[in-house]
């Protein structure tokens, strides 16, 4: 709608922002997405003498990739077309915990992979991966955890703006298509990093009924049947498409999901303590429903299914 | 002396509006369409002061289709109802719009609905709505006649009751009203009713 | 007349034996014109928390919709719902962030705290507290209900016993305010169940 956060006000905000740059002598030091290590800006080798104090300059010898001269920036193109930051980040995605998504019939179920499983870990939230970004919608994250709770607040704010307006819940496209449009921006102006996240968004509408969705980094976002996010991807992707029916019930998407991950993830035994099961549908009430579920059932299922190595505890 | 009334009837919507254009004690025309048809089901019947009348039914009406353009699907009736009284909120206590308006619609599931919309945003569902000193002949005469699930001809006899209560009882009784009506089949203007013709100019 | 004045309205809160229950009234009106007969004035927050709005209708629409999306978020981040203590305090300031243009509303707000003890409170239109034990009252017809209140109130009564004093109570004050009425709105709360009944009175 004509409001406040269309990209020219943001664009303004970000044009502000590299003015203030500007004035201070380019003093900040961008923290950039460089490939292998994607939590700390390293110095390339051959850097020469800096001519503007803390500006970057391209090194002169020779290098060993094409690529180095063109990411340094989100905001330039490679000479073949490529935005290197942004495939950058979602190289960081990589290594992150899995996660997968798959619409069934009656509902959307999201499983995702723990990766900090310590004993000593005291955590205020009751999931790692799973978040509710509304009553009727709710999203599974990969990546790195801090840029997360930022978009996921973001999510939930322009949830509620859409409520406070219209009085009735954002339909989930256009949720993400919104979060997208906000990720889109970090990847064209303002010279800061994307946001090194990926999402499988569930929810319920009326308009469309149970939807899945995926986005990345650079802002692109499609539909999906089934979809995997984070580490191993790829192979969990063609793992979906080959097991995956049309008219699954939740039971027998949340089957295929454990069984996928199980093969696609490194531990060599499947514990509920590893894994987070949330499932979207709707109660017989006709109100949508988001629901995490307990540690107990999901060891119960995981036995059900099989999918559980070594000896567990009997339930 | 606007006047504006609505109600719901068995299927259907209907808004009725005077057509007079005043200024003072002057009458620029009695053929001016204070009922909008928003998108392809829904109505607006407006009432106000002139400009911001215009001004704010096009602007809901534009940020309507914009809504549908972007994302597919057209909002609710009830959307449209909370939008509007949204954007009559924000604007009050900055640079108020002095309309008052009857906001009616058809959705697939839900059926006709009418909102009533006060110029100072207060919103709320109605059977029956007026604005206007026209408002208190008309309310009286819904109260009395009026019952849920009216057919058209029903709905159509009490509006002719409501105007000739009108012409007969206001002192600067506005001489003529259109009637508009959304259904499952859309948004349409269904009659005028005129007792004065403006002579050879023909409406825009 | 007052700018509160302008829709009419008026809402009761009153504690008992683990339970609170909290009524309002129904009318809309236009100054002297009734537009609606079933308005809404009291709102849930959460199962265990509600809140009533007195004053201009506009204000209570929006007061509400901001109040609603302020504590979805704090669902959303704090993963449990608002104690009635913290939500008082949040009514208070976003009424004070409006010190020099106020909304012109004056919230009567009950819910069930830590071990479901009940709590009230109402407050005025800049968020200045009143925390009761007993009874609170807001609304144009708040002088009556003070008097009705004081004098059918009772301490530690059973929900249906609060359920027939609140009733009386509202409705005896509003038959008495030309500006509210139409029946009445009573929600009974208590820890395992929430009742909600709508009373009729003096239709005028």
């Amino acid at each position: 709608m004509l409001c406040r956060s269309d990209p020219i006000t943001l664009r303004l905000v970000f044009d502000a922002f590299l003015g203030v740059q500007v004035a201070l002598g380019f003093s900040f030091c961008y923290y950039i997405f460089l490939p292998d290590l994607p939590s700390l800006p390293r110095r390339p080798s051959a850097l020469p003498s800096r001519s503007v104090a803390g500006r970057r300059n391209e090194p002169i010898l020779a290098q060993s990739r094409m690529s180095r001269r063109y990411d340094s920036r989100t905001t330039i193109f490679s000479p073949e077309g490529r935005l290197y930051q942004v495939e950058y980040a979602m190289e960081a995605i990589g290594n992150a915990g899995a996660a997968i998504g798959i619409l069934a019939r009656d509902g959307v179920i999201l499983v995702g992979e723990k990766k900090v499983t310590s004993k000593l870990l005291q955590t205020s939230r009751s999931t790692e991966k799973m978040y509710k970004i509304d009553d009727h919608l709710a999203c599974a994250v990969a990546g790195i955890m801090s840029d997360a709770n930022i978009l996921i607040n973001t999510a939930r704010v322009q949830a509620q703006r859409y409520t406070f307006a219209y009085q009735e819940p954002m339909p989930v496209e256009q949720l993400v298509q919104s979060l997208c449009d906000t990720k889109q921006g970090y990847t064209q102006f303002g010279g800061l990093r994307p946001f090194g996240v990926s999402f499988l968004f569930a929810g319920w509408d009326k308009n469309y009924g149970f939807q899945l969705y995926m986005s990345d980094p650079s802002g692109n976002y499609s539909g999906w049947k089934a979809a995997a996010i984070g580490a191993n991807n790829q192979a969990a992707q063609s793992m979906l498409k080959q097991d995956y029916k049309d008219d699954f019930t939740r039971e027998e998407a949340v089957q295929l999901a454990l069984k996928v991950l199980s093969k696609t993830m490194d531990s060599t035994s499947l514990t509920s303590e590893k894994l987070e099961l949330a499932e979207i549908f709707v109660e017989p009430s006709g109100d949508v429903k988001y629901q995490v579920c307990k540690p107990e059932l999901l060891e119960k299922l995981l036995v059900k299914h099989g999918v559980t190595q070594a000896a567990t505890e009997s339930t | 002396m606007e006047c504006v009334f609505g109600l719901v009837g068995d299927g259907f919507a209907l808004v009725a509006a005077d057509t007079s254009a005043v200024h003072s004690i002057l009458v620029h025309k009695s053929n001016e369409d204070k009922v909008m048809i928003l998108d392809s089901h829904k109505l607006l019947g407006a009432s106000g002061e002139a400009g911001d009348r215009v001004q704010f039914t096009e602007y809901i009406q534009k940020n309507v289709h914009l809504y549908e353009f972007r994302n597919g699907i057209p909002l609710t009736t009830a959307a449209t109802a909370n939008f509007t009284r949204g954007e009559l909120a924000l604007a009050l206590r900055k640079n108020p719009y002095f309309v008052n308006i009857l906001l009616a619609g058809y959705d697939k599931n839900i059926g006709p609905s009418l909102y009533y919309i006060d110029y100072i945003a207060t919103l709320h569902k109605v059977d029956k709505g007026a604005f206007g000193y026209g408002s208190y002949f008309t309310l009286s005469m819904m109260d009395r006649h009026y019952k849920s699930g009216m057919s058209l001809e029903e709905a159509i006899d009490l509006v002719d009751k409501c105007i000739i209560e009108i012409r007969s009882r206001l002192v600067v009784a506005p001489p003529n009203f259109v009637i508009k009506i959304v259904d499952k089949d859309g948004a349409r203007e269904y009659a005028w009713r005129e007792s004065i013709k403006d002579a050879g100019v023909s409406a825009a | 007349m007052s700018i509160f004045e302008y829709n009419g309205s008026a809402v009761v809160a009153m504690v008992g034996k683990n339970c609170f229950a909290i009524a309002s009234d129904r009318r809309l009106g236009v100054n002297l014109q009734t537009i609606a007969t079933d308005f809404q004035r009291i709102f849930k927050i959460h199962d265990k928390l509600y809140i009533g709005l007195s004053g201009l209708a506009t204000d209570v629409q929006t007061l509400y919709q901001r109040l609603i999306f302020r504590h979805k978020l704090y669902q959303l981040r704090e993963e449990r719902d608002m104690k009635p203590q913290t939500f008082a305090s949040l009514v208070s300031a976003l009424l004070y962030e409006k010190r020099f243009g106020p909304y012109f509303c004056m919230p009567v707000i009950a819910g069930l705290g830590d071990d479901d003890a009940p709590f009230i409170c109402t407050m005025d239109c800049i968020g200045a507290k009143e925390l009761a034990k007993d009874f609170v009252v807001s609304g144009t017809a708040s002088e009556s209900l003070y008097g009705a209140c004081e004098s059918m109130y009772k301490p530690n009564m059973e929900p249906e016993e609060l359920f027939e004093t609140i009733s009386q109570a509202l409705l005896s004050s509003v038959d008495r305010d030309c500006l509210s009425g139409w029946g009445g709105h009573v929600l009974l709360v208590t820890p395992t169940e929430v009742q909600e009944r709508t009373l009729k009175g003096r239709m005028d």
